[in-house]
């Protein structure tokens, strides 16, 4: 009875580790084939590499002006997330909180966002963002993400939240003398911790990840992003791909990272945002 | 008077949001609704009413049909594909061990990736070039190889599956999460009655799963909808027109040939169909609730 039980889990993890390998593989083949010349990664796609040359980073690095491309990633993204968990927190609490006809209204024009895919408003916001100024600034880049992109889900998700803190601590906020404003930011705002890192976390992926709206609202090649850069490389680099490789890689690395030290984080974030929609 | 005041405060509170999002969403959403029936263009920026035209001349040109198709397609299927795939992964996974954990952590490792980069790995781990990885492991085994995204028959799918890897461990995560927040009494009643580990998924987990299935089976059809980064990586729409998709073609009538009015009564039919679809699903997805409560 023991032995089959002990069988059973061996079997299981089995399971797990080919399943596992399976998943990893493309990653494993991008990672060796960076460190290999062609002939080799020819030859043995899939072997280790016979020397450890980091030669194809160091041109990779240069030829995506990588600290430039990567300053300009975290220019928008950090803004981006910043101003979303500001205005969507301070919209949703009003939504939540206000028994006003015309905030449940606001909401509902919000959750359009959630369903109909910015894209189709595209060509006209493009004249828009002219007509203001901004084609080819960061500031035209981040108030897309986060106006045509993120705002309708963060909003969705701080007043899911929103409506289980409880109202008791605001009336008592209230009897202290404490005017509506200041009640937000120094009593509920501190409680929506959880639902804060909820948002900045899927915000920050889908913002880092975006390629659509830099690619048409930001042609200026200095402001160009991490993957605009690998998307200008793959021409030129087309048949040298352990060249291009090492683009891939360090297009995703700070990502990756991220990744790495939050993972239970970003999994939990990711979970919470289902589970409350 | 207190009200009052509270009342103005609000509506300072709510505005930043609700100005930018009418700006920046609803206004141009209403004015691609207004362009799609003029005739603007980069080459006539004084435009005027042309009526239906657009869409007259959007629905005979079968290229523009078989794109729609192909977004359509793509979405439905992945959607099946991606959800069996993290259901079956979910259960496989639920149980605690660190390796269980681990395989998790490396499921969920390709969603943080950018679909760009995803896209372009794969563009030369299929090409049918010599080094392409996926043709040299089938003839490795004996088989032979396949022009994965020359083939005009299979391009869209080859597409596809790349996405299937990456969002998987998406999906998987939400559909664990759920699972483990049924209660185990149920199992350990069913296990009395004497059902069988298929029986008890089959009429208890698959039934419970309804909260995580229909955000998913939602998330990934809007998705798959919308989809262009993968296709612009690998494809470009092509062989020929066999991968082209609403966005696709969207962004080129749009923005590379400077045909803005054409490509908003595309957008326009864009709308109608995420519309359709998603109010199709959700109707479904009621009746799935009601029949489960």
């Amino acid at each position: 009875m023991i032995t089959s039980k002990r069988l059973r889990s061996i079997a299981i993890n089995l399971l797990y580790a080919i399943v596992g390998a399976m998943m990893l593989l493309p990653i494993y083949y991008l990672i060796v084939t960076t460190f290999k010349t062609q002939t080799e990664a020819t030859i043995s796609p899939l072997g280790l590499p016979k020397h450890l040359t980091f030669d194809n980073y160091i041109n990779a690095f240069n030829a995506m002006n990588y600290p430039r491309a990567l300053l300009n990633n975290v220019l928008i993204t950090g803004s981006a997330v910043i101003v979303l968990i500001l205005i969507s927190s301070m919209a949703a609490y009003v939504i939540a909180r206000s028994k006003k006809k015309i905030y449940k209204w606001m909401f509902s024009i919000f959750m359009v966002g959630l369903i109909i895919p910015f894209q189709i408003a595209i060509i006209p916001l493009y004249k828009i963002i002219s007509s203001m100024h901004l084609m080819n600034t960061l500031p035209g880049v981040i108030l897309i993400n986060v106006f045509c992109i993120n705002l309708p889900l963060s909003i969705f998700l701080f007043r899911g939240f929103i409506n289980t803190v409880p109202i008791e601590l605001e009336e008592a906020a209230a009897i202290d003398g404490y005017g509506t404003f200041r009640t937000f930011w120094s009593i509920i705002f501190p409680l929506l911790k959880p639902i804060v890192s909820t948002v900045a976390i899927l915000d920050a992926l889908a913002v880092w990840n975006d390629f659509l709206t830099p690619l048409l609202f930001l042609q200026d090649p200095n402001k160009a992003v991490l993957l605009q850069e690998v998307y200008k490389n793959v021409g030129p680099f087309s048949t040298n791909w352990t060249a291009f490789f090492p683009m891939l890689v360090l297009a995703t690395l700070p990502l990756v990272i991220f990744y790495l030290i939050m993972q239970k984080s970003i999994i939990d974030g990711v979970v919470a945002g289902a589970v409350k929609g | 008077m207190n009200a009052k005041k509270r009342d103005r405060v609000f509506l300072f509170m709510i505005l930043p949001a609700f100005i930018g999002f009418v700006l920046l969403f609803i206004l141009p959403t209403i004015m691609s609704f207004a362009y799609s029936v003029t005739n603007w263009s980069v080459y006539k920026p004084n435009y005027k009413f042309i009526g239906l035209d657009n869409y007259v001349q959007l629905f005979t040109d079968t290229k523009n049909i078989a794109a729609i198709k192909h977004s359509v397609t793509y979405a439905l299927v992945i959607t099946l594909v991606q959800n069996s795939l993290a259901i079956c992964f979910a259960v496989l996974l639920t149980r605690k061990s660190i390796m269980a954990n681990m395989v998790k952590s490396i499921f969920f490792l390709p969603a943080v990736l950018s679909v760009l980069v995803v896209g372009f790995l794969f563009q030369y781990i299929m090409t049918s070039a010599d080094y392409g990885l996926l043709n040299s492991i089938i003839r490795f085994f004996g088989g032979s190889p396949v022009n994965w995204l020359g083939n005009e028959k299979i391009a869209l799918y080859s597409v596809l599956s790349t996405q299937v890897w990456q969002w998987t461990g998406w999906s998987m995560v939400i559909y664990i999460a759920n699972l483990k927040s049924i209660d185990s009494s149920l199992y350990e009643a069913a296990e009395i009655d004497g059902a069988s580990k298929s029986q008890s998924f089959r009429h208890i987990s698959l039934p419970l799963l309804y909260p995580a299935a229909s955000f998913n089976i939602l998330m990934s059809l809007i998705g798959g909808l919308k989809v262009f980064d993968a296709v612009f990586a690998m494809t470009k729409g092509g062989p020929g027109y066999a991968s082209e998709t609403i966005m696709t073609t969207l962004i080129r009538e749009g923005f590379n040939s400077g045909r803005t009015a054409y490509a908003s009564a595309f957008a326009v039919v864009f709308f109608v169909i995420v519309f359709v679809i998603s109010k199709i699903i959700t109707f479904l997805l009621n009746k799935w609730e009601e029949k489960i409560s």
